[in-house]
Parts: C-alpha cells; sequence; structure tokens
C-alpha cells in the first residue's frame, strides 16, 4: 500500500507551493546574483563569478550606511509615533458616546489608500509652489514658500507625515477594538481604591492593551517595504540624499544605474533589515500572549 | 459649593479639549483625501494658480478627458478598471481558500517543527516588494506569464497566504474541539464538518483576512509597475502614473484616476468593516 | 486623402498642404503584420500616435503600444526588457542620452532605412543618432537646445529699469550672459509669488544644466581620456552660478525637486522671469487656455557664459529592436513617424524638427503669417540650436549623472562647498570609469 502522505502536510501544501514559486525562486536567483558582476544590459555578466565583492563594496560604502541608518531611524520614529497616536486616537475615540461607529468609519479611511497613491497625494499637497500647506500658510499672511520636499529636516518630516497617515488607523482601530474587549470590573475596583486615572491606565489599561498593540506593530513590521513608494514618489530620495533610504538606493542601483548584482546585495541587507524587525515584534506578541494567559 | 465649580469647570475644559482633539485628528485624516476629491473637480489653471484660489468652481473636465480616446489625455481607464478587479478579487479568493486550508492545518494538526513554518511564512511576506520584483521579473519573463493577468494573480495570492493563514489560524483554535469531534460522532466526514460546523464560525475571521487581501492586491504597485506591462494586464496603481509624462505632472487627471481608485475600496470595506475589526483582534491575540 | 482620417489631431494649415505628399512616399505594404512598439508618453506626443492610424491604413499592418511613459520609466522598463530576453518587441522611443546603455537591443538602421531617405535629415543629427558606426534611432525632433523664456513686461516698465541701472550700473535688457541673468534674477525676485529664475534640480536635468554652464564657462565634463574633468575652476564658477541664486532666494525654494514638468508649469503660472527651457513649450506657453503668461512671453536665445554660448543637447527617436520579427515593416513605422508630414504636423506645437525640409517650410511659413511669437521663437531655436553639444556617447553617462546630481544639490542647498561637492563627485566618478574599463 502507498504510503499516504499526512493530512496537515496535504492542507499545507498549496500554500508552500505558491510561496516557493513566486518568492523563494526569486529570492534563490538574486541571491545568486548577488554574487556576481550582473548589469541588467549585459545579460552574460550573469555568469562571471565575483565572490563577495559586492557585498565588500556596499558594506565600506558610507552612503549605504547613511542611508541604512536612515532607514532604521525612519522606521523607528514611524513606528513608535504610529502607536502613540493610534493609543492617543483609540482612546479620545472610545470616550465619545454618540456617533462612534462614524468616527471608526472614518478612521478606517486611509487604510484604503494605495501608498502611491499616498505618495502622490502628499506630493501635491506638500508642493512649495500650488500645494495645499503653503497656500494656507501664505493665505494666513505667512511670507514663506517653505521647502517642505527640499530641506533636510522639513522633507524627513513631510514623508514621516504620509507614513504615519497611511498607517496610524491600523493601529487606532485594534488599540480601539482592545478597549473594548476590556472587561469593566478592575477599573472599577481600582476607582473605588481610589488610584488616578493615570495610575489605572498604566496599571491596568496598558497591560490589557499590549498584545493588541503587538498584533498592531507585527502586522505593521511585515509591510514596512511599503514606505517605499510614498518615498519614491514624493523625493526620490533626495534633495542631496537627505530622505535616501535603504529602498530608493537600491531601485535607483538597480533599475537606473542597472547594477543589479549589487543591487540584489543592497536587497538582501533590507530583507535581513524587514525580517529582524519581523521577529522582533513576533516575539514581543507570543510574550505579551502569555503573560495574559491567551497563548495557545 | 466652591469645590464643585471648579470641578464642573474642570470637567469643561476637559470636554472641550477632548472635542477639539478629535476634530484635529479628523480633519488630518480626512482633509487629503478630501483635497484628492475637489481637486478632480476644478480646472487646471486653477490647482496650479498662484496666489491660490479658494473658491472652486466646477468642471467635469478631467474625467471627460480621462474616458476619451487617445490624442485627448485620455487614458484606457476600463481596462485598467477591469483589470484591477479580475486580479485582485480572483487572488483573493485563491489567497482564503490556500490560507484557510494552511490554518486549519496550524490550528488542528500537531506536527515538528510547527511554529517554525508558521514564523517562516510570515518572514517570506516581510520581503520587500522593491527587492523582489526584477528577479522575479526574469523568473516570469523566462516562464512566459510576464504582462498577463495570470502572473499577478500568482504574485498576489503569494503576498496574501501567509496573512491569512495567521488570520484564520486564530479563529480555528477559538473553536472547540468537542464541536466537530460531536459532527464526525453524528456521522459527517471531517471535511463536512468542517464545512458545517467549524467554518460558519470563523467567518468573520475569513472575512477579515479576505478584505486584508483585497486591498492589498487592489493596492500593490511595486510588483505590479515590473510585471505589467500594457492595457492587458496594468492595474489602477499603475495607471496613475500615466499622468506623468516626461513633461507634465497632470494634477487634476490624476485625481480624477484615485477617485475611481478610491471607490470601489471604500464601498467595499464599508460593507464589511464589522468583520474586518472582529477578524482582526480575535484571530491575532487568541492565535 | 479624406480628412476623417485626420480626426482627434490639430490639423494644421502646413498640414493640410502636404497631405498630397502623405499618400506619395511609398511605406510599403505589409497587410496582418502587428507591430509592437514602446513610446514615450504624454500630451503633446498624443498627436504624432494619433497618426498612426494612417500608416496602418496605408500598410495594412497594425501597431499594438504595449506602453507609452516617460524616458526615464520606459528606461527601467527597456533595461529589464533586456535582462529577461523580452525584446521581441519592434519599435521602441529613444534618446541619445540613453541610446548607449542598450548595447546590441537595436538594429543598425543604415541596412533598413534608404540612403535618400537619411538625406533629407540634418546631417548633425544623424550623426548624432550614430554611436560606432551604427544608426541607432531615427530621430523624431531636432537636437533639442533649451532656449531663454522670459515675460516681456519685465522689459517695458520705467521705475524697474531705472532701479535696476542704479543698483546694477548697466540698463536693463533682455540677458545676454548668464551673470546678467543672476544680477535680474535676484533683482526680479520677490519671494514667495514672484522668482527671477529657476532650474532643473535632480536627476540628468540638473547635471545636463550644470554642464551646459560648465562648457559655458570653459570646462569639460569628462577628459578625453574619460577621466572626471568638471571639478575644475570653471566647474566651481559654474556651479557657484546655481548656488548663489539658490542663496539669493531667486529660485523657488523647492528648485531641487524640480523637473521639467515642474518648470514648465511653473513659467507658465507667470510667476518666474527669466527661464531656460526646451523649444517643446513655446507652444503651451502662449497659450491662453493653458498659460497666465501668454502675450507677455519672449523668446531669446540662451545666454552666454564667460568663455561660450552653449546648449546642451538632447536628441529623441524611434528604434528597432534586433529581435524584431518583421524589420523591415518596423523601419517602414519609424520613417513614417519621422517623415516629413509627421513632422511638421508636431513642430505646429512647438517641437523642433530633424528634417531639412521642413525647417525651411516653418520658417517661411512663420515669416509669412502672422504670428510674430512664432517668427520669434523660431529664430531664437535657430540661432540656439548652433551652439548644441550632446553628452558623451557611452553607456556610463546616465550613471554618472546618478553620482554627480547628489552632490550638485549638496552644494546648492548649502551642505557642501561648491569645489567640495564636485571633488567628491569627481572621485566617485572616477572610480565608476576605471571599473567600467576605460583606463
Amino acid at each position: 500500500m502507498r504510503r499516504r502522505l499526512p493530512e496537515w502536510f496535504v492542507l499545507l501544501l498549496p500554500a508552500f507551493v505558491v510561496v516557493a514559486a513566486v518568492v523563494l525562486i526569486p529570492l534563490l536567483f538574486s541571491l545568486y546574483s548577488s554574487f556576481t558582476p550582473y548589469k541588467l544590459t549585459r545579460p552574460s555578466t550573469l555568469w562571471t563569478w565575483i565572490g563577495e565583492r559586492n557585498y565588500e563594496r556596499i558594506l565600506t560604502d558610507w552612503k549605504f550606511w547613511a542611508a541604512f541608518g536612515r532607514t532604521v531611524l525612519f522606521l523607528t520614529i514611524a513606528l513608535n509615533l504610529e502607536l502613540l497616536f493610534g493609543l492617543g486616537i483609540a482612546l479620545m475615540v472610545n470616550k465619545v458616546t454618540r456617533g462612534q461607529r462614524t468616527l471608526r468609519t472614518v478612521l478606517m479611511f486611509p487604510m484604503m489608500f494605495s501608498p502611491i497613491l499616498v505618495g502622490f497625494q502628499f506630493k501635491f499637497i506638500f508642493n512649495d509652489n500650488v500645494g495645499l500647506v503653503n497656500n494656507v500658510l501664505q493665505s494666513l499672511g505667512s511670507d514663506a514658500a517653505l521647502p517642505w520636499l527640499v530641506d533636510g529636516n522639513l522633507a524627513m518630516f513631510s514623508i514621516l507625515f504620509a507614513e504615519i497617515w497611511m498607517s496610524t488607523s491600523v493601529f487606532a482601530i485594534l488599540i480601539l477594538a482592545g478597549l473594548f474587549a476590556m472587561p469593566r470590573d478592575p477599573l472599577e475596583a481600582a476607582k473605588v481604591d481610589g488610584c488616578t486615572p493615570w495610575q489605572s491606565f498604566r496599571h491596568i489599561t496598558l497591560p490589557f492593551l499590549m498584545p493588541f498593540i503587538y498584533i498592531a506593530m507585527t502586522i505593521r513590521s511585515l509591510d514596512v517595504a511599503r514606505a517605499y513608494d510614498i518615498v519614491q514618489i514624493m523625493t526620490g530620495g533626495g534633495p542631496a540624499r537627505r530622505t535616501e533610504l535603504l529602498w530608493t538606493l537600491m531601485s535607483r542601483t538597480g533599475y537606473v544605474d542597472a547594477k543589479m548584482g549589487l543591487a540584489n546585495a543592497m536587497g538582501y541587507v533590507s530583507i535581513l533589515l524587514s525580517i529582524a524587525f519581523t521577529i522582533f515584534f513576533f516575539r514581543k506578541l507570543s510574550a505579551a500572549r502569555a503573560e495574559l494567559g491567551m497563548g495557545g | 459649593m466652591d469645590r464643585n465649580k471648579t470641578h464642573r469647570n474642570r470637567r469643561r475644559v476637559l470636554k472641550g479639549l477632548h472635542f477639539f482633539g478629535l476634530f484635529l485628528v479628523m480633519s488630518i485624516i480626512c482633509i487629503p483625501g478630501l483635497w484628492i476629491i475637489l481637486n478632480s473637480f476644478r480646472p487646471t489653471v486653477e490647482i496650479m494658480a498662484k496666489p491660490p484660489v479658494w473658491r472652486p468652481s466646477f468642471t467635469l473636465e478631467h474625467y471627460r478627458a480621462m474616458f476619451g480616446g487617445a490624442g485627448q489625455g485620455g487614458v484606457p481607464v476600463f481596462s485598467y478598471l477591469w483589470n484591477s478587479i479580475v486580479i485582485s478579487v480572483t487572488s483573493t479568493l485563491i489567497a482564503v481558500l490556500i490560507g484557510m486550508s494552511g490554518g486549519y492545518a496550524f490550528a488542528r494538526y500537531r506536527f515538528k517543527g510547527k511554529s517554525g513554518y508558521f514564523v517562516g511564512l510570515m518572514l517570506f511576506r516581510a520581503v520587500p516588494g522593491v527587492a523582489l520584483s526584477l528577479p522575479l521579473f526574469i523568473v516570469f519573463a523566462k516562464v512566459g506569464i510576464i504582462d498577463t493577468h495570470f502572473g499577478l494573480i500568482l504574485v498576489y495570492v503569494a503576498m496574501n497566504v501567509p496573512f491569512t493563514i495567521w488570520l484564520t489560524d486564530g479563529f480555528f483554535r477559538q473553536i472547540p474541539k468537542e464541536l466537530h469531534e460531536a459532527a464526525e460522532i453524528d456521522g459527517c466526514t471531517r471535511w463536512q464538518a468542517f464545512w458545517k460546523v467549524e467554518f460558519p464560525v470563523a467567518r468573520s475571521g475569513v472575512a477579515s483576512a479576505a478584505i486584508f487581501a483585497f486591498l492589498t492586491s487592489w493596492n500593490e504597485f511595486a510588483l505590479a509597475s515590473q510585471l505589467t506591462r500594457s492595457v492587458d494586464s496594468k492595474t489602477m496603481p499603475v495607471g496613475l502614473l500615466d499622468f506623468t509624462a516626461e513633461f507634465t505632472i497632470n494634477w487634476g487627471g490624476m485625481c480624477a484616476l484615485a477617485v475611481l481608485m478610491i471607490l470601489p475600496a471604500l464601498i467595499l470595506t464599508f460593507i464589511v468593516q464589522k468583520h474586518l475589526i472582529a477578524g482582526l483582534t480575535f484571530g491575532g491575540v487568541k492565535g | 486623402m479624406k480628412p476623417n482620417i485626420y480626426n482627434g489631431l490639430a490639423v494644421t494649415t502646413a498640414l493640410v498642404a502636404v497631405m498630397d505628399s502623405a499618400a506619395a512616399q511609398d511605406y510599403g505594404s505589409y497587410p496582418g503584420v502587428t507591430i509592437e512598439a514602446k513610446f514615450i508618453g504624454g500630451q503633446q506626443y498624443e498627436g504624432l500616435y494619433g497618426r498612426i492610424a494612417d500608416w496602418e491604413a496605408l500598410t495594412g499592418a497594425t501597431v499594438n503600444i504595449l506602453s507609452k511613459k516617460s524616458h526615464f520609466e520606459i528606461d527601467r522598463e527597456i533595461k529589464s526588457d533586456m535582462a529577461a530576453g523580452t525584446t521581441d518587441w519592434c519599435v521602441g522611443s529613444n534618446h541619445i542620452s540613453f541610446a548607449p546603455q542598450y548595447e546590441g537591443l537595436y538594429v543598425d538602421l543604415n541596412s533598413l532605412v534608404p540612403a535618400e531617405v537619411l538625406a533629407e535629415f540634418v546631417p548633425g543629427n544623424i550623426d548624432a543618432s550614430t554611436v560606432g558606426g551604427e544608426l541607432l534611432m531615427l530621430p523624431r525632433a531636432q537636437f533639442d537646445v533649451s532656449v531663454l523664456y522670459y515675460l516681456k513686461s519685465n522689459y517695458t516698465d520705467a521705475d524697474k529699469a531705472a532701479a535696476f541701472k542704479a543698483e546694477y550700473g548697466y540698463d536693463l535688457a533682455v540677458p545676454e550672459t548668464w551673470n546678467q541673468v543672476k544680477d535680474q534674477a535676484i533683482f526680479f525676485s520677490d519671494p514667495p509669488n514672484f522668482y527671477g529664475t529657476q532650474y532643473a534640480g535632480k536627476d540628468e536635468g540638473v547635471v545636463g544644466r550644470f554642464y551646459e554652464m560648465l562648457v559655458a564657462e570653459g570646462g569639460q565634463y569628462l577628459n578625453d581620456d574619460y577621466t572626471p574633468a568638471f571639478n575644475s575652476e570653471a566647474g566651481v564658477r559654474a556651479l557657484q552660478w546655481f548656488v548663489d541664486l539658490y542663496e539669493a532666494q531667486a529660485v523657488p525654494a523647492g528648485t531641487t525637486s524640480y523637473v521639467w514638468d515642474d518648470l514648465g508649469q511653473g513659467f507658465a503660472s507667470g510667476s518666474i522671469a527669466l527661464n531656460l527651457d526646451w523649444p517643446g513649450w513655446a507652444g503651451f506657453f502662449n497659450d491662453p487656455e493653458k498659460s497666465k503668461a501668454s502675450g507677455n512671453v519672449g523668446v531669446a536665445v540662451q545666454p552666454m557664459g564667460s568663455a561660450a554660448r552653449t546648449g546642451w543637447a538632447g536628441l529623441h527617436g524611434f528604434s528597432v529592436t534586433n529581435d524584431c520579427a518583421d524589420k523591415e515593416a518596423a523601419a517602414s513605422l519609424v520613417m513614417f513617424l519621422t517623415s516629413e508630414e509627421s513632422q511638421l504636423a508636431e513642430s505646429s506645437g512647438g517641437s523642433l524638427p530633424s528634417r531639412t525640409a521642413v525647417w525651411e517650410a516653418n520658417l517661411e511659413a512663420a515669416s509669412n503669417g502672422d504670428d510674430p511669437y512664432r517668427a520669434e521663437s523660431l529664430a531664437a531655436f535657430a540661432e540656439g540650436a548652433k551652439y548644441a553639444f550632446a553628452v558623451p556617447a557611452i553607456p556610463e553617462w546616465v550613471e554618472t549623472t546618478n553620482i554627480v546630481f547628489p552632490e550638485l544639490q549638496a552644494a546648492i542647498v548649502g551642505d557642501k562647498t561648491a569645489k567640495q561637492a564636485l571633488d567628491d563627485a569627481a572621485a566617485a566618478v572616477d572610480e565608476l570609469m576605471q571599473d567600467a574599463g576605460y583606463y
């Protein structure tokens, strides 16, 4: 008799097949090409093996490290602020008694926007000449045509703003759901015991919300590279590399300079970065679940 | 008496602050989108005007141009819309089916290295689209599925499967094992038991996974821009770039297409929003 | 010929005049052949693409346009096609800055296009389209050289003239030199509502503008042995011009994020006094429907630097791929797109023809006609084109611009001094050229 495959394996097989076909094979190909001087316009260069020279090159290039550092900084600031704003919004909406449903619906608005659309939208709004922001400032009597997408700090602020605008909703909605699910008794008890609102928030509400927060973080960390679409459209990494992130640097090296081998080497660094973020939050999530006895 | 009064005053101030904060937040969320919608109805001269014109005039010029033929700045909107719908809907359906079976496997079976498989799948989701786009392009070109619906559907299925597994896994886990055991005792096969007993309970998880998969496919750009070439398969986000030719960004036209792009997502999300929230929280937390 | 074929196209009198000859040239007969094409996209090209139906009617072939994108986007797409080996489409938009990168992609048109057809083009254009002895594209438009567009009202105001004279010691007139442009730009500026001038501030655009200024100051971009030469005295002077204008707020603060679209729209908004820009904009700038500056636009030859008058030139054309199944038909389409009648139709919108006969027809029409603006701009384009130079025809050109432009920006926004920025860029370009095996 033929040995039958275990059922769990059969059930998982389609998922593994499709992921392998679409992600694994191309990744192996790009891993190989990162050890070649592969140029898009010269396909034959794919067969020249140069060992780890591409990696050596990017690891000793300060422009690469600047972009790497900026990417980590960008993600850290964006994720933290998204969490903070999300928490604030959720608490505010939770306090509302009438029209809460409408508010919640409005909150989901940015989730429907394509990142590339968000990029164009804010490129338009922050345009120093015809943009909404400068038009408002000037109509209010300010003399400045603030170069939102040019000045080093303002440009970073603008892309952060766009990124945060797009992603805060996920946090707000998840945390809000956490607030709904929260049992009322401990809070009542704390009030009777004379706790200040801050104390009961800090010691009762927040710990309960932690798993929700980590879910949001994990969901986001799967998708951090979405910021590429936004930044590429808004500033393209410029001016003078002031908003250069790993992804914009990589795409320019690969597609414009056609140096795909080198770009794929950068790609691997960016993949490792994404994976590090994801694993970090997965662990936090499991820990938080275990603490609340929700582990499965 | 006096203390009561200050107390009341303080509450009033807090209430005012609360209201103001909410108002501010909601404005920031709404204005950028509304600005896009508004500008899709304004003539180009007015959009570019300096000093700004605040009283908007109304025109359908951009919509008319967009639906017009080649030579009048028309873009093949209907092809893009059709491609987007076909690709997003098909890939969502398949991803949900595959993801559900995977989620069920994780929730109901014990096997070696389970958590390793699970995290591994998630990590594939985390690979940045830009890093994937070129090798994927070359592989697809060799196979000959560039610029086809099939190619893009395949990619989006792969993108959406891990997250669907995650959400549905959480849902199936919540359902007590006794439920399907009871059904099997009643003479159902495991397959029947699944559809009759477990699936209905997990429905809102599946719905939220579906809406997430749909939004991801509908909005994806980095891969679509590489893997599509012509009106045969170009999706709406790629179509947006039609308005940035070498010399001019046509803001009005772009806004008009953007409105068309947001509308379906908006309608769909509102229909299933209840499931969306429930799915996210229970799927994830209890997982 | 029936006029209804020309539906959807701006029919000009010039076009009607040559409609008979459209039938005269033989484009061959290719019934059942489908030509796949990748074109540059944009409003200004739609008229030309509208004409493709005529070619289809004449030859029996069909054209399937695979994509219409900007040059940078199409460049990306073509490069990934080359990588994947999916280059069996037939006709592609090409540009002189990009052409040398596509090694082996496009066929040598000398073998497909009859010599007498080639003889009808301006010889300089054919030379420029030839890389390593192979004619890689048929030029669609003339070697584009930017000329100076300006708002005429600034030069008719007696108060301004007097104030300018008092401050700078010479008469206010349309500038002849780049230093005068700088003085006047600073003088006219009234930020944030009005700026003296503007420039392309990123990508190949800013490098081209810098290159132009560099040559005008007597410098060179690369030496004859391909080592970088732009960090010379002349280079520093050239870059300093951009820096000074930025510091004086005589250009919009966002200028480092502008490329052609933003610049054209900026001048059309009437808030820029002096604008060095491409001929393709001429019609747009003076169109009352689209431009606030219309009726107030003057066109003059580009100013000169301390050493020479120069113009960074681009050249756009169409190519045929080596993998094309029916190269004859593809070449026929390319000839049609660059034909006399196509060019006449197009040049009415402002772009400059690459054929000798069309030049003459245009100049004649303009001098007989009652359109002084058109005569003025054509004269300026004709004069400006005499000083055209092309970028080095090496595959690495675009790559060098990617190294150089962030450094130029760094100097413009004040992160580095001009000398420091150019030295850093030169070091990186030096490495690139060594890697590429030039020395």
